[in-house]
């Protein structure tokens, strides 16, 4: 195919900017999706996509438009989930930059913006939801000239909801975005850029062919993997799959290879032909470093094999997690798991009840720790059960965030108030303009996590948007506290806490769990340990009558399915020692209000 | 051996607490539902194979809302169906109002053995929270219109109603001369008008009633044999007993529930369709093992652990100080009575 009549866009934005709406409008002025079948953010596919209203994974889309074929890729804009960008932005040559007229230039639009400079493309900015009446197209053109450098009149204005200015979106997409370089004839190289798993076909993969053809039959070599497979199936999402004889250099599409070995072709791998391979693979992925660690495992211990299957399954799609064997003397076997951030906790533990039909476990989540022990050897603890004895300990450093907090002027003094109290150090306050402020704070990591951006988006009434990355580690005066359930300490619950706050921590983490532990046959008492002091307690109360006054014959039945059923909800509960503690119980932990 | 269970679903007025199967009085009602009572007994005479009746049980609703000529026509019925053995315990469960020293006589005459009186308290401001037509006067006299003739007297308390005093309460009845008590702390019923009121009892007021009553009546004579049932030496109720024991049983009436020979159950539909000939069908029960141990840890006595089953859940129980063991026969102590639910659920 012509490569001069190829262009691979992403469009990249702050979160809920209009990004897949914008994809619905093209989808339909280009007559993919038949009528009957459209629904809004069509792209979003995945179950937890449509109840949470948020892009998880990145789409692609091959689009006709104009003579011209439009690789398309819808990204998420949650921070949580920009490995699916920066892997995106490795297949396309220009990005559109959408911005929400009545939001204006966000964290992440600065971030994703960043990212797409960085990556050498070309940024086609356009202002959406002008049909907004809160929207302030001026302004916000304006700031985008200030802030990112793109003259204001190349700013494009549209409405991804009524359609309106569109069909210029893309004649700019033609006209302003290079089109692909490549040779067809030089030998295969093709960037996977996403991967995942079918349970009929097996490995499916998405690609961006880079140099040379990819022939349906041919026999590949997967470079990294040291791997050969044949080429069953090779195609393109319109967004149908629709099989294709052959894609050409600057083409995107999906392979299928019969891969049923997950680890053969994750994102980053260079597909060559094994009759003519290339000599170099293309640079790949730098994963990113995870930053929230928590332990999931199985409710029940005879599923640990298949949560290991499921997980390998798993991170084919999204590589940004980790995972590692743990055992915990509270929850049996389970995986150490590493997430980019609290959402995309939730999200992995959801996926993995959803899509293979698990009940987990997920324990609080914690930071990776630096801890100095006497002697002077540094080891990096994620789980704050491993922490060795405090005796032990010289000192404990934990990983702080570089962050950057943008909102209107007038909540300069709540956000202040807010960063000071969870420890922040100011590195920058700067004004955009008149009415919107750009904050930069060092925070620690740990503070972040807990529940700084709900605090942050409460005190601006939603106003203030976050981006952040990682800063390096600072010592900090951090203890240990340990919970104990009837005497025995869970180490799924312990944590790390600055010392100034252990207490306040203890009593909020006894009080809740108070809470969320149902009453048992018996009392259990609940502290919170610093070392061998008690220094919280409370009691979840045992019960002072549960028994049927009345059980005649025409009783015993309906009786009987009533206990079966209360004892069915039980079947979410883990049993530790002799206490039944529901799984919300492991991830409240580290939510304290 | 078999026993028999007759529902009676005719009641003077419907009480707010109440989630029995009842209808008001409907005298037009009466003939067909003794009509289509006969053609039942006629079935169950089918299916019981000649077994013995050792007890028959009248309950409801409110079998003293029949006349005691319709009484004696059911009754004849039953005798007439059924191998009623000579010695059977009979019991009728009657309303305070309903009693006089007269019907009591005509009572033991049609065949009745012990009568239970649904006194549920002996004061007046409670009997009004409770909704009941009758008061504490009418309920006196009832049990002392019963005492008089050779029957076993029973007397139904409700406890935890608000302002109620239950030691003075279960000290009333017994002085009236009573056999056997069942104390029942006050249930909320879904989809009554007590729940819809949101009334609420109080677990701790609740733990103290079932204190209250065991100490009490064993004070002044009576053994507790049951969660809620007390009883004189040699008065403990058969009928019930067998509930709890897995015995095997008929049940006859609109809503009744048998638990036929060979683990079948079956449970009527209400007084409509039972009466245009619609019957329950029948369902196995599938593990009756676990249902003996259910209703048996209801029994103070106890009840045999079989073979093989449930060793380690037991020894929890026990080293929890809910059970006691002696040999394969467990049996709740004084507080695992308190938890019995939770307890039974083990075994679930
Ligand atoms: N009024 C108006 N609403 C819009 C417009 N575009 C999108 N929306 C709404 O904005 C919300 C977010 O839209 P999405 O398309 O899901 O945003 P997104 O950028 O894909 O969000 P993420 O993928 O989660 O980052 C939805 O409720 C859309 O209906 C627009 O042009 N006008
Ligand atoms: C079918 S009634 C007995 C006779 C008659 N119908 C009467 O009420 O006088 C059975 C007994 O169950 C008890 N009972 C009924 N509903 C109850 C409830 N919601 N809570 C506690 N006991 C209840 C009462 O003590 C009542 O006497
Ligand atoms: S408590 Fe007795 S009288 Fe009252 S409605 Fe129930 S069955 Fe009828
Ligand atoms: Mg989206």
């Amino acid at each position: 195919m012509d490569l001069s009549r190829i262009r691979n866009i992403a469009i990249i934005a702050h979160i809920d900017h209009g990004k897949s709406t914008l994809a619905d409008r093209m989808l339909e002025l280009c007559g993919a999706v038949d009528p009957r079948d459209m629904r809004a953010q069509y792209l979003d596919s995945m179950d937890l996509e449509r109840e949470r209203g948020i892009t998880i994974k990145l789409q692609s889309v091959r689009l006709d438009y104009r003579d011209h074929v439009v690789n398309l890729i819808d990204t998420p804009g949650h921070v949580d989930f920009g490995y699916e960008v920066s892997r995106s932005l490795a297949a396309t040559e220009g990005v559109i930059l959408l911005v929400d007229a009545a939001q204006g230039i966000q964290a992440q639009t600065l971030a994703n913006c960043y990212l797409a400079i960085e990556n050498d493309l070309e940024i086609v900015a356009a202002l959406n939801k002008i049909d907004l009446p809160a929207a302030d197209p001026e302004r916000c053109c304006e700031e985008i000239e200030r802030i990112l450098g793109i003259p204001a009149d190349q700013v494009l204005r549209i409405s991804a909801k009524t359609g309106e200015g569109v069909p210029e979106l893309l004649d700019a997409v033609i006209e302003r975005i290079p089109a692909p370089k490549g040779d067809p004839d030089a030998p295969l190289q093709a960037l996977i850029f996403d991967s995942h798993y079918d349970q009929f076909r097996g490995v499916v993969s998405s690609l961006r062919v880079m140099n040379g053809t990819l022939r349906t039959d041919a026999k590949l070599r997967f470079m990294q993997a040291a791997a050969v497979h044949p080429a069953e199936e090779v195609g393109c999402r319109l967004p149908t799959p629709t099989p294709f004889r052959s894609l050409g250099p600057g083409e995107v599409g999906y392979l299928i290879a019969g891969i049923k070995d997950v680890g053969e072709a994750r994102s980053g791998e260079t597909v060559t032909e094994a009759s003519n391979p290339a000599t170099e693979p293309l640079q790949g992925y730098q994963e990113p470093k995870p930053m929230v660690f928590c332990g999931l495992y199985p409710i029940d211990g005879d599923e640990y094999p298949r949560l290991r299957e499921s997980l390998d399954k798993l991170r084919l799609n999204d590589s940004s997690f980790t995972f590692a064997p743990e055992t915990s003397g509270a929850l049996g076997f389970g995986f150490r798991c590493g997430f980019l951030g609290l959402l995309h906790m939730e999200i992995v533990r959801e996926r993995l009840e959803r899509e293979f039909d698990l009940s987990i476990i997920a324990t609080a989540p914690s930071v990776a720790y630096r801890v100095t022990v006497r002697g002077g050897r540094e080891v990096t603890v994620d789980n704050p059960s491993e922490l060795p004895p405090m005796g032990e300990i010289e000192q404990i450093a934990e990983p702080y965030l570089q962050t950057t907090i943008l909102a209107p002027s007038d909540y300069t003094g709540a956000i202040l108030d807010l960063c000071q109290s969870k420890r922040g150090e100011m590195i920058k306050l700067e004004y955009l303009s008149p009415e919107r402020i750009e904050l930069g704070y060092k925070l620690p990591l740990a503070e972040v996590v807990i529940d700084f951006f709900d605090q942050l988006k409460s005190r601006t009434q939603g106003y203030a948007s976050l981006d952040y990355e990682p800063a390096g580690y600072q010592p900090g005066n951090l203890v240990k506290v340990d919970i104990l359930l009837a005497g025995d300490p869970v180490d799924a619950f312990s944590s790390v806490v600055h010392r100034d706050r252990s207490e306040e921590y203890g009593r909020a983490m006894t009080e809740k769990l108070r809470e969320l532990i149902p009453r048992q046959q018996f009392d259990v008492p609940i502290q919170a340990a610093l070392g061998g002091r008690v220094i919280a307690r409370s009691t979840v109360k045992a019960y002072r009558k549960d028994v049927t006054a009345k059980l005649y014959g025409g009783d015993i039945s309906r009786k009987k399915k009533l206990l079966e059923k209360q004892k069915q909800g039980k079947k979410r509960m883990k049993a530790i020692g002799r206490v039944e503690v529901p799984q919300e119980a492991f991830i409240s932990a580290l939510r304290l209000d | 051996m078999a026993m028999l269970y007759v529902h009676v679903p005719f009641c003077p007025t419907i009480c707010p607490f109440c989630s029995f199967h009842v209808l008001r009085p409907r005298d037009d009602l009466v003939g067909a539902y003794l009509d289509e009572l006969g053609r039942e007994l006629g079935e169950v005479a089918e299916r019981s194979a000649g077994a013995a009746i050792e007890t028959v049980y009248l309950g409801g609703g409110t079998p003293s809302q029949l006349t005691d000529a319709e009484l004696g026509r059911l009754l004849d019925d039953v005798r007439r169906a059924l191998p009623v053995a000579p010695d059977a315990e009979v019991t009728l469960e009657v309303h305070p109002g309903h009693v006089d020293r007269s019907r009591a006589r005509t009572w033991e005459a049609l065949g009745i053995t012990r009568v239970s009186v649904g006194v549920q308290s002996t004061s007046d401001d409670a009997l009004r929270r409770l909704g009941r037509s009758h008061d504490a006067r009418t309920a006196l006299d009832a049990l002392d219109d019963v005492r008089g003739t050779g029957v076993t007297l029973n007397a139904d308390v409700i406890s935890c109603v608000e302002g109620q005093d239950l030691a003075a309460d279960l000290a009333a009845v017994v002085a009236r001369g009573i056999d056997h008590c069942s104390v029942y702390t006050l249930t909320i019923e879904p989809d009554t008008p007590f729940a819809r009121r949101g009334v609420r009892v109080d677990e701790e007021v609740e733990r103290r009633a079932i204190l209250t009553a065991a100490e009490v009546l064993g004070a002044a004579g009576f053994e507790r044999y049951e969660v809620s049932n007390h009883a004189r030496p040699g008065h403990r109720c058969r009928h019930n007993s067998g509930y709890w024991a897995g015995e095997s049983w008929f049940g006859v009436g609109p809503s009744a529930t048998g638990h036929e020979p060979g683990h079948v159950r079956r449970t009527n539909p209400g007084f409509e369709a039972w009466l245009d000939g619609g019957r329950g069908a029948p369902t196995v029960v599938a593990d009756p093992e676990v249902e003996r141990l259910f209703t048996g840890l209801r029994r103070i006595e106890g009840v045999e652990l079989p073979d093989g089953r449930w060793d380690a859940e037991v020894d929890r129980l026990v080293a929890d100080g809910l059970l006691e063991r002696r040999g394969r026969t467990i049996r709740a102590t004084a507080a695992g009575v308190l938890v019995l639910d939770s307890v039974a659920a083990t075994f679930l």
